[in-house]
Parts: structure tokens; sequence; C-alpha cells
């Protein structure tokens, strides 16, 4: 990817190493003070030019390249993403409000997120409405010169930390279910809004519930056009399909496995060493087909089955090769915070991995939409 | 990052495409059960037009780019001449082409094809190799024969690489045309008053097949990347292809069979022909198993180059 990425990427791996704690396995935990890494990370850097370094100069960034983006997105993720909640709003929440916001909102938001100072929250499930969104209920009813939002979020990562939600509601009922739906922003401070966290395998803050009882929003607060929601929302998901390098995680703890192993290495069953091999050759495979769609995308060309393909493959090789450090690790891997193998980040990837196939759009409606760009009429 | 090949590769392609469908597409392996001269004598023509022999793949980067494309081609038609293992001929043997071999019973699929040939093993022993005849008719051997091979010598390291990637692209080319096969069928057969592609448990088959297939593109790609830039590890990334090239045939002609039903094994149809002369390019010179074993062995400890193992 030429020098400039591969020192870019020499720079991440100083900061990370200089300010990010050797045991640290993200910002969700139930320790404080690793959400005070992830802050303290993501302003340092902001300062760096490297949090929005894919954006614009006049939003805050330094108009690097997709490919020094995607590098970005490696690192990151390789050590458990120490930007915390931020990536989103650096991926996609603030490239949306770049294309669709209003200058008044422009103004409003992207500073805060290229100077890494806040947290968004993305609410567009509900516990009727998860892989089929488009016939999610909550409700924004006019009243005076606004709306009343009143209805349920689920799912909602981060939604207690997060000051800001980027919040799909139904403002109108059209032909389609996809007619009729807006986005608003926002405030998580808003009267009315109530978080109630989910206990789940990820860990704490992954997911919650949202309720929305009477909150009050105006015009002002309104991303896009009024009942224009679906054509956006199919835009972030698209930036959100390769927004998260988890090849780069699973090649990084497969690299590290035999020297963590040391001489127990040679003693490991030649089908787990050969299990090894194939999945190192799966990492290679998902990042180049990430490839393949970022230099598409970088040439403002869109192939939704290609971004469909390297989802399937990615997340399939999320879960296959957290199977397969687990039973590198063996009890070492179950060992507790201090003495469990890689300190605890093989369990943590097992663990988080479960999650793959399903989060951002389930492994079954990224099949959907690979087979409809495979089987439309030619 | 440039995943795709050049577009004058990829023109070399459909030319090479476009000459095999007019010496003979889909008949030529149809022929040549009854005759191999007869579809030699029909393919090896259009191939010497089309510049084929005058490519240097060890020597020229587009050539290399070109030689894969064209590989592509063949595949796609299941053209029964042994293209990829010519175009990895050694530059320094007076050879006509190149085949790995592995194990006490060394055996490619060039029987019958009157060329000089050579052979390389994996750790690099390169041999003159003759082919005897094959051990039944072309139906169940696929034109694979014994081979006796004479020592050369062990200089057959750097001629490995492109001897293991190229047959590959071959069998991407065999994986597009299954692919495309069975996309048309399920688009057209109707079972239940509705065509097969409405149903979501054939459109998934489908997807998990061009996932692999995909896959195998990428792999493709980098592994010709690694020889053109001369990588000390481009043998490793040419087994990782073909361990991956393996599984993806697998699937892929599993889903293949499986969507087109009782009539996709019949003579009648393409993918019948195309499943059974697939086979070489899956065992030889190893399987999925012993691929996966030697490309452990290499990578030792170091694993697979990658972005973080620079």
């Amino acid at each position: 990817m030429g020098k400039a990425v591969a020192e870019l990427r020499s720079e991440l791996r100083r900061l990370v190493a200089e300010h990010v704690p050797p045991d640290f396995l993200g910002a969700f935990t139930d320790d404080p003070a690793d959400l005070e890494t992830a802050q303290r990370f993501c302003r340092l850097l902001a300062e760096h030019g490297l949090l929005c370094l894919a954006w614009p100069e006049e939003f805050g960034g330094r108009g690097a390249s997709a490919w020094e983006q995607t590098a970005v997105r490696e690192e990151m993720w390789a050590h458990h993403e120490p930007r915390g909640a931020q990536y989103m709003g650096v991926n996609w929440v603030g490239p949306t409000i770049m294309r669709h916001g209003s200058p008044e909102q422009q103004r409003k938001h992207l500073p805060p997120i290229a100077a890494g100072e806040v947290i968004w929250c993305q609410g567009f499930s509900e516990p009727d409405s998860g892989s089929d969104l488009a016939s999610l209920r909550t409700a924004a009813q006019p009243d005076g010169d606004g709306w009343l939002v009143n209805g349920q979020k689920i799912w909602t990562s981060y939604a207690l930390m997060a000051q800001w939600c980027f919040l799909l509601a139904r403002t109108s009922r059209g032909e389609k279910k996809q007619q009729g739906l807006t986005i608003f922003l926002v405030p998580m401070s808003a009267p009315g809004i109530e978080v109630r966290p989910i206990r789940c395998l990820m860990g704490p803050h992954h997911l919650n519930e949202v309720f929305f009882t009477d909150v009050r929003v105006t015009e002002a607060d309104v991303l896009g056009e009024v009942g224009q929601g679906w054509s956006v929302v199919q835009e972030v998901l698209s930036f959100e399909r390769v927004g998260i390098a988890r090849y780069a995680r699973c090649e990084r703890l497969l690299l590290a496995a035999p020297a963590v192993l040391g001489d127990e290495w040679e003693t490991l069953p030649a089908e787990l060493r050969g299990r090894w091999a194939r999945m190192l050759t799966h990492c290679r495979r998902a990042r180049l087909l990430a490839y393949r769609v970022i230099a598409l995308q970088s040439e403002g060309q869109v192939r939704p089955g290609d971004a469909a393909a390297y989802r399937i493959a990615v997340t399939r090789l999320d879960q296959e090769s957290a199977e397969v450090l687990m039973e590198i690790a063996g009890l070492a891997s179950l060992a507790g915070a201090d003495g469990a193998w890689l300190r605890g980040e093989v369990e943590d990837h097992w663990r988080y991995s479960q999650a793959s196939t399903v989060a951002s759009g389930s492994i079954e409606m990224q099949r959907i939409l690979l087979s409809r760009a495979l089987l439309k009429a030619s | 990052m440039n995943v795709e090949l050049s577009a004058e590769a990829l023109e070399f392609g459909r030319q090479g495409s476009r000459a095999i469908e007019a010496a003979g597409g889909d008949t030529l392996i149809q022929d040549s059960e009854r005759s191999r001269a007869s579809s030699d004598s029909r393919i090896a023509p259009v191939l010497a037009d089309l510049g084929a022999w005058e490519l240097d793949p060890r020597g020229d980067a587009d050539d290399l780019e070109a030689a894969a494309a064209l590989c592509r081609s063949v595949g796609y038609w299941a053209a029964p001449y042994p293209v990829a293992e010519r175009l990895a001929r050694p530059a320094d043997l007076d050879v006509d082409g190149l085949v790995v071999v592995a194990g006490p019973a060394p055996a490619a699929a060039i029987s019958g094809i009157d060329l000089r040939w050579a052979a390389v093993t994996l750790d690099g022993a390169r041999a003159t190799a003759l082919a005897r005849a094959p051990l039944g008719p072309p139906r169940t051997t696929a034109f694979v024969a014994p081979l006796d091979l004479v020592h050369l010598d062990h200089d057959g390291a750097g001629d490995l690489a492109l001897a293991l990637v190229l047959p590959c692209w071959t069998l991407l080319g065999m994986l597009d045309r299954a692919i495309d096969l069975t996309r048309n069928y399920v688009r057209e057969r109707q079972q239940f008053g509705q065509p097969l592609a409405a149903f979501q448990s054939v459109q998934f088959q489908l997807t998990d097949a061009v996932v692999e297939r995909d896959g195998v593109e990428m792999l493709a790609k980098y592994a010709l990347w690694s020889i053109q830039a001369g990588l000390p590890e481009a043998a490793d990334d040419a087994l990782a292809l073909r361990m991956a090239a393996i599984e993806a045939a697998e699937v892929t002609f599993r889903v293949a069979h499986q969507l087109h039903g009782a009539i996709g094994f019949c003579d009648e149809m393409v993918v019948s022909w195309l499943s059974r002369y697939s086979q070489p390019l899956r065992r030889l010179p190893l399987g999925l198993s012993a691929t996966r074993d030697a490309l452990t062995s290499r990578l030792g400890r170091q694993g697979l180059t990658g972005v973080f193992r620079g």
C-alpha cells in the first residue's frame, strides 16, 4: 500500500504501545478506566490529526487516502479498538452528516467528532424489527412545530455513554414500508429518553434498550429530508459493512500464537496447526475482499454484492479463527484476566466473535444482498 | 492496492476465450474423449495464433498477468490442453512444459500430448518427465497418466510457484463456469410454479459458492503479485492459494451438482463434463489435506505474510 501507509502504521503502533495499557481489551468493560483510556486516546489521535484523517480538511480531517483510512481501521481493530465507540462517529456518522446535513448541523456535529469528544449511538433496531428494519414502529407524531417521538429501540450499543443518537423513526406511512422514515439527530440528554443496559455475552455497554417517551424533536434535528430516511440508511449500512477490519485482529492473534506457546507449539496436533494455517489464508482472503470493495469505493463505485461477499467471508473468519485460537490456547484461555492466554485476548475474541454474523446486518441479510446482485436479470 | 488484473491482460483473456469458443468451445472436451489428437489439433493452433507460446510469464510482469487470464479462459471452457503447464515451463531447460509432482506415484494430466515435459517437486528437485499410458479411458482418468521421471537437478525452487499458481487460474475459470451455469439453470428451471432461484435455500447455496470463488480470485491475484515481486515466500503464497482453490472447488461443484439436480449428471449438460475434468486440478500434485500439510510445514511458526508479519 505504499510508504505513507507503512509510516502511518508505525506511528499508530507507537501511539498504541505508549498510550494503551497492554491488558486493554476495549473500552467496554466493567472497569471505568478502560473507557477513560479510549477517551484519552481519541483526543490524542485527534491532536495528531489521525482520528479523522480521511475526512476533508474543511471538516477537520487531512484528506488522506482510502488506504490510509484502511490502515487506521486495521490497526485500531487489531488492538481492540482503542477509539472505543467513537469509531462509529468517524466511520459513518460524520461522513453521513457531511453528505446530508445542513450547514448548521455540520458546524454543530462535525468538530466534536473530529476532536474525539463525542460518542454516538445508532437508534435502528427494534424488538420486532431486526433484519426487517424498515418495519420499525418508533413513531414521530407531528406536534406544533416539531414531533413527539415514542417507541423503543434495542441492541443499541454504547447508548448509556452516548451523547447523541442517530435515530430512525416513522413520520408517516407510505405505500411501502421503506417510505415515511426520517432520521433525527437527538441528544441522549433529551427529556423522555431512558436507557436500560442488557447484560450479555460480549460484556457491558454492547447491548441496551432505549425507550422514547414524548421526546420532542424539531425540524433542526432532521438529517436530510423528512420521509427520505431509508435511502440514507442504505448508504450508512454500506459504509458500515467495510468499517470494521475484523480480519486484522484475527491475523494479529493467530500470528502471535506460536511465540506465546513456545516449545508447546510443536506438540499441538498437526491437524490443529493445519487449521491455523488455513485461518491465516482466510485472513488474507478476507483482507483482499475488503480491498476490492475499498478500491471501488475510492473510485466512487459501489457493488453491493462485493461488500456482502466480504462481510460473509470476514464474519465467518472471525468465528472460525476464534474456535481455532481457543483450541490452541486450551484451558489457558479460560484462566481469568491475569493468567489468561494473550492477556485474555483470545477469550475476549471468542465471545465477541459470536455476534459477528448477527451484528451490522446478519449473514443471512448479506446472502440476500449477494444473491440479489447475482440473480438480477442480466 | 490493485486487486484486479491489468486491462490488457483481461482483454487477452477475453480474446483467448473467444478463440477457444470458435475452435469448438464445449465440444472440445467432449470430442477429446473420442480422440485427444483431434481436439488438440483444434485447440493448439488457435492458442499459437493468439501468441500464447510467445508469452514470457517468468520474465515479464505483463505477460504473467496475460498468462493467468488465458488460463482462466481455458478453465472456463474446460479446454483439454495443458496451457498452464506449458506456460509454466522453466526458463533454463529445453522443455515445452512443467508439472508439479509429489509422492511415490508421480502423475499428471498430460497423456497423449506429444511434448517434452519437466517435473518439479515441492522441494525443488527437477526431472524430465515422460507420460506412460493412462490407466484407463479419459472418462475415468481425465487424461491423468503415471510419469516416468529422470532426475535432473535440485534447481527448481524458483520454478515451483508459477507451476502451482497457473493451474489454479485454470481451476478458477472452471469455478466461474460452474457458477454461471448454475445461476442460469436456477433462473430457468421452474418447480412449484416458480424458478428455483426464488427459493432462499437455493440462493444461499449459490452465494456460498460465489464467496469461495471470489476469495480464490483475490488469492490468485496476490500469488501472481508475489511472483512478480520475486518474494522469497512466493511458493508459500502459491500453496495457500492452492489450498483455498481446492476447498472452493469442493464447495462450488457440490453446489453446482445439487442445484442442477439429476439433469446435471447427464452428458448433455456442460456441468457434468466440467465437474469430471476438474478432478486432476483438484487432486494433483496433492489433494486438500496434503496441500494444507505442505503449507503448514513450510509456514512453521512464521505464518503467512500479512499486515502483522511484514
